[in-house]
């Protein structure tokens, strides 16, 4: 963290310059490792471009480019407690747009992924991580059950008006389908998230 | 020309439309579909951000059946699409690859070195035949909006075939269809569909804007190819008339259920008494 605000000439703020002596390779390199060999955050040059074209940008307390600086600056903590990384809709207008090759939607990919391991809780952490345990269980989504599990019984009473009409529509059956071998799956996937 | 033809989890249920519509327009074009065997979810858009290698293993196990079937893979919908062919590019990568092929191999699944490719329909339909021979029924009179939504054709480098920002293909196949299309300034801007449930009212303020802005341009009905899309714009549009009081009662097709109308197959075969929005209002516009 680097603490309160300073001022340097024409209102610059010094905290918000991108700064070669305060990059942080270490947290840097973690999200490197979690999202892939595509991300490359040190190549960022802060132009705006990402936060420019967001689908969000209005809602979040950090924009997309500040983002990846706190990444490259190692502050973590501003990171972790970003509402961004719930507002991001993954709709890769930042990573078309990017003239750096950043990958911004990707950083914030894997600074998601790094935020549920380390115990970050809201309502987008849950319901991602019950996606997910969902899909494990037997290789196909059962959107009922991730709506009960996510959202209990006022969810689905909410919802009940919905999935009657798709159901007399045909296009919601009562029962879950799965792929051949849900167990070997679902064993190898919980296996690899370990790791 | 034959593909391995990878449904989804929507497909088989919320989209069932999109199943129907892609399969008769398929086989009325002579373009054959064998099903992808034992397909499983493709993790959408969230499940790499719980874990990069589960995403990328959930995705890339559809790939390698793909791979088995030794058939370019073709799916309707842009998230299927998407997490299919980002999945596809990261087995070029040799640490992804290895990372990839190890929680593969603990489900029993190899990956080949079989070199496939992954298709989305819109692309298929718009790059490699011309419809306009095929059309039986010119839509003579229809206004669309063609919406593309973010995965369709973003990023560049895992999509490619049309612009990630103002894309063209869907407008040129309705054209060939003989609709006319609106200029629809939003039709790459999000509609919020990874968020619909976590964050609810941000997704349905970001697709009031798109309903708005089709209503506005005087659209007949929205077209599109992704099913979280039509989850938002159709399946929730009667709530989010009510939330904000006003009213749209605006059809949403997929652009295959547009083509089939188009080719002259009937509605009921597309799947066009399956909307939760009722799509009478175009087929009364083309005295079907």
């Amino acid at each position: 963290m680097t603490g309160k605000t300073r001022k340097c000439f024409f209102g610059l703020k010094v905290d918000r310059q991108l700064d070669g002596d305060k990059m942080n390779r270490t947290f840097v390199d973690r999200v490197m490792t979690e999202g892939g060999e595509g991300v490359a955050i040190a190549a960022c040059m802060q132009c705006g471009t990402c936060s420019g074209g967001c689908t969000n940008i209005d809602r979040m307390d950090l924009s997309p480019r500040t983002l990846v600086l706190m990444v490259q600056r190692g502050e973590w903590d501003k990171v972790l407690q970003s509402q961004s990384l719930w507002l991001c809709t993954s709709c890769y207008i930042c990573t078309s747009r990017c003239p750096r090759g950043v990958r911004p939607s990707d950083v914030i990919e894997a600074v998601k992924a790094i935020a549920i391991r380390q115990g970050i809780e809201n309502d987008s952490t849950r319901f991602n991580q019950i996606f997910v345990e969902l899909i494990q269980k037997r290789g196909i989504l059962f959107e009922p059950e991730l709506m009960q599990k996510y959202g209990g019984i006022s969810a689905m009473l909410e919802q009940a008006e919905l999935g009657i009409k798709l159901a007399l529509k045909g296009k919601m059956s009562p029962f879950p389908a799965k792929i051949q071998d849900p167990t070997t799956f679902s064993q190898a996937l919980e296996k690899a998230a370990q790791s | 020309m034959k593909y391995s033809y990878y449904p989804g989890c929507s497909l088989h249920t919320t989209a069932k439309e999109f199943d129907m519509s892609t399969k008769v327009v398929m086989r009325e074009l002579g373009i054959e579909l064998e099903e992808l065997q034992d397909w499983s979810c493709c993790g959408g858009s969230v499940a790499a951000g719980v874990s990069h290698d589960v995403g990328m293993a959930m995705a890339a196990r559809n790939v390698a059946l793909a791979q088995k079937q030794n058939l370019d893979l073709l799916a309707s919908c842009s998230g299927c699409y998407n997490k299919s062919a980002r999945a596809a590019k990261a087995l070029e990568n040799e640490t992804e690859k290895q990372k990839i092929t190890a929680i593969l191999s603990d489900m029993g699944i190899s990956i080949s070195d079989s070199n496939i490719r992954v298709r989305n329909v819109v692309d298929v339909l718009a790059n490699d035949l011309d419809l306009t021979s095929y059309i039986q029924r010119p839509l003579n009179g229809l206004k669309v909006a063609c919406y593309y939504g973010c995965l369709l054709t973003r990023p560049a480098d895992i999509a490619g075939w049309d612009s990630p920002i103002f894309p063209m293909s869907m407008d040129r196949l309705a054209q060939a269809c003989g609709a006319e299309v609106v200029d629809f300034r939003s039709k790459t801007k999000c509609c919020g569909g990874p968020i619909l449930v976590s964050k609810q009212e941000v997704a349905f303020e970001l697709t009031k804007q798109l309903l708005d802005e089709a209503q506005s341009l005087g659209a007949d009905c929205i077209v599109l190819a992704c099913p979280l899309c039509a989850t938002n714009l159709e399946l929730r549009q009667p709530e989010i008339e009510k939330k904000y009081s006003v009213s749209y009662q605006l059809p949403i097709l997929y652009i295959t259920e547009l083509i089939g109308l188009a080719l002259g197959l009937k509605p009921g075969k597309l799947g066009l008494n399956k909307h939760i929005v009722s799509t009478q209002s175009v087929l009364a516009k083309l005295g079907i």
